[in-house]
């Protein structure tokens, strides 16, 4: 491999894992919110894939080591797919041991990378030999996709009612730049869309503070107070192997290999089970809370890496939940990428290796030390200093730049209204996991239904 | 999420909870046309060859972020708690 690409990938490794070091503490980040766009604009800068590629990977890891360590220190979950693990943690922090949870989450987590990375390889290796046959019916997968979703989730009916009308909303207003001419007919306007989903929640929360009845009836309150402990430092150098106890060891192992496998399957869901299962075989509840956070943070980190690298190296459309929503960019992102020509196209499998590893060593050597050794100090950092309000203003930008990038200002409004749809249906319970496989599924549904 | 962990005081306070964490309306308002601006503004200001709009874009967002951070104060209250070492 060229030196020069060589050290792009491992800077790119670097700057993953310190920002989304930093990202992955802030309280409340989506993983799809803080991932996806970065890496859309990255790939959309023109940069190698095998570079964006490696920023992905560390940044993921990165990510899924530190989202735990608000969920130790403050009861706050980093990010969606850490919620379920709160309620171990809080166990933990009650007992006076949040350190002890930061490490065993940390720990938990790299045992999924370590595991998930070599079964996600063979995994796809093995399914690769599919990969013309699965792509020729990419358009009916992704309708099924978003059934067999609707069905899976919680409010199952309405995730189903909502399949079609979001799909003429989508292709509707793309019909509408095509008759208008703001673009040229045909070209697909994709990225805004896919973030005006992401920020839908927001951005209908923004709409009704614009009407004084409900903004009047919103409840008020002046400061969230977090209550941390003191710092207390780990002495000698962090080894995952010495934090687990031999039954977490082996839990987390097994949980890895079971997330990576159901790499299709929604993270939360499966997490949800784990702690479930976990709660009814142990009694002691320290032990307990251990034993659960650690399992569910290697299993969250396997399905993470297993829903990036299986669609992405087997075939190239994504079908996984993390697919189609964090590492998105890596499938889709027009002009670079498209479904006929990313990732999947362009890299070799041991372009796949190389990046994986070299994403993945850097990420667990910097982030997993800073994290055993600095994570209450590094958290109380990013809690005093890092305003939400900023980090909602960084969305909304991005959100409007890629909205004038695809489709000019009437895509701005476009974008709204299709957040002001997405949002309201996700109030109603139609997970994203749903909307992003409507939005992929859109132009085939349409047609169908048009006959 | 326990009531007890996450505290949040609920009397005489201007704040509301947006995405899991409380704003104050006014510091949001500042800081999404801050960032639309600083966005925007480097993205138009850019030569006008691929890839540089777009990169000049992202710089701007990181740049209004930024400011943002710098002009608008955080709706966290600390209160360390002693606890004992890990045995």
């Amino acid at each position: 491999m060229d030196m020069m690409l060589m050290l792009q990938m491992v800077l790119a490794a670097f700057a993953g894992t310190i920002i989304y070091t930093i990202v992955g503490i802030a309280p409340g980040t989506d993983e799809t919110a803080v991932l996806a766009p970065v890496t859309l604009v990255l790939v959309l800068t023109g940069l190698e894939p095998i570079v964006i590629l490696t920023f992905f990977m560390a940044a993921i890891i990165a990510k899924k080591l530190t989202d735990s360590i608000p969920i130790a220190v403050a009861g706050i979950p980093g990010g969606v797919m850490a919620a379920p693990m709160v309620e171990h943690a809080i166990v933990l922090k009650e007992h006076g041991k949040p350190e002890l949870a930061m490490r065993k989450m940390a720990s938990g987590s790299v045992i999924g990378t370590l595991v998930a990375i070599p079964v996600s390889l063979l995994l796809a290796h093995f399914l690769m030999r599919y990969s013309d046959f699965i792509a020729s019916y990419a358009n009916e997968l992704f309708f099924a996709g978003a059934v067999i979703l609707a069905l899976m989730s919680k409010q199952r009916w309405i995730a189903l009612a909502s399949i079609l009308p979001f799909a003429i909303l989508i292709q509707g207003l793309r019909h509408l730049y095509w008759g208008l001419g703001v673009i040229p007919e045909g070209k697909d306007v994709f990225v805004s869309f896919f973030l005006g989903i992401t920020i839908g929640p927001v951005i209908i929360t923004l709409f009704e503070l614009l009407n004084s009845k409900i903004r009047k009836s919103l409840p008020r309150y002046s400061e969230k107070t977090i209550r941390s402990a003191k710092n207390s430092k780990y002495r000698g150098l962090p080894n995952p192997f010495r934090i687990l106890t031999t039954q977490e060891l082996s839990l987390s192992t097994i949980a890895s290999c079971v997330g990576a496998i159901l790499f299709i399957m929604s993270p939360v869901g499966i997490t949800i089970l784990l702690g479930e299962l976990v709660s009814s075989f142990v009694k002691d509840p320290i032990k307990k809370s251990t034993l659960a956070i650690s399992s569910m943070d290697a299993l969250t980190n396997a399905t993470y890496i297993s829903g990036t690298l299986i669609p992405l190296i087997a075939i190239g459309i994504p079908l996984s939940p993390v697919a189609l929503g964090p590492a998105n960019a890596l499938f889709n992102a027009p002009p670079v990428l498209t479904l006929e020509h990313n990732l999947h196209h362009i890299l070799s499998m041991s372009d796949f290796i190389w990046a994986t590893m070299i994403g993945a060593v850097t990420a667990i050597l910097l982030t997993y030390f800073i994290v055993i050794k600095y994570a209450e100090r590094i958290c109380l950092f990013v809690f005093k200093k890092v305003p939400h309000e900023a980090m909602l203003g960084l969305f909304f930008g991005l959100v409007i730049l890629l909205a004038f990038i695809d489709a000019g200002w009437i895509n701005i409004a476009g974008v709204l209204l299709i957040g002001l749809v997405a949002g309201f249906m996700h109030r109603l319970g139609v997970n994203y996991g749903v909307q992003f496989m409507i939005l992929y599924a859109a132009p085939w549904i349409v047609q169908m239904i048009a006959m | 999420m326990s009531e007890e962990q996450q505290s949040v005081s609920n009397e005489a306070g201007e704040n509301i909870e947006i995405w899991t964490d409380l704003v104050n309306l006014k510091d949001l308002i500042v800081a999404m046309v801050i960032t639309a601006i600083t966005t925007l503004g480097a993205y138009f200001v850019a030569p006008n060859v691929e890839p540089l709009p777009m990169l000049f874009g992202l710089v701007g967002a990181l740049v209004g972020f930024a400011i943002s951070a710098i002009l608008i104060k955080p709706k966290r209250q600390f209160k360390e708690t002693e606890h004992e070492e890990e045995a």
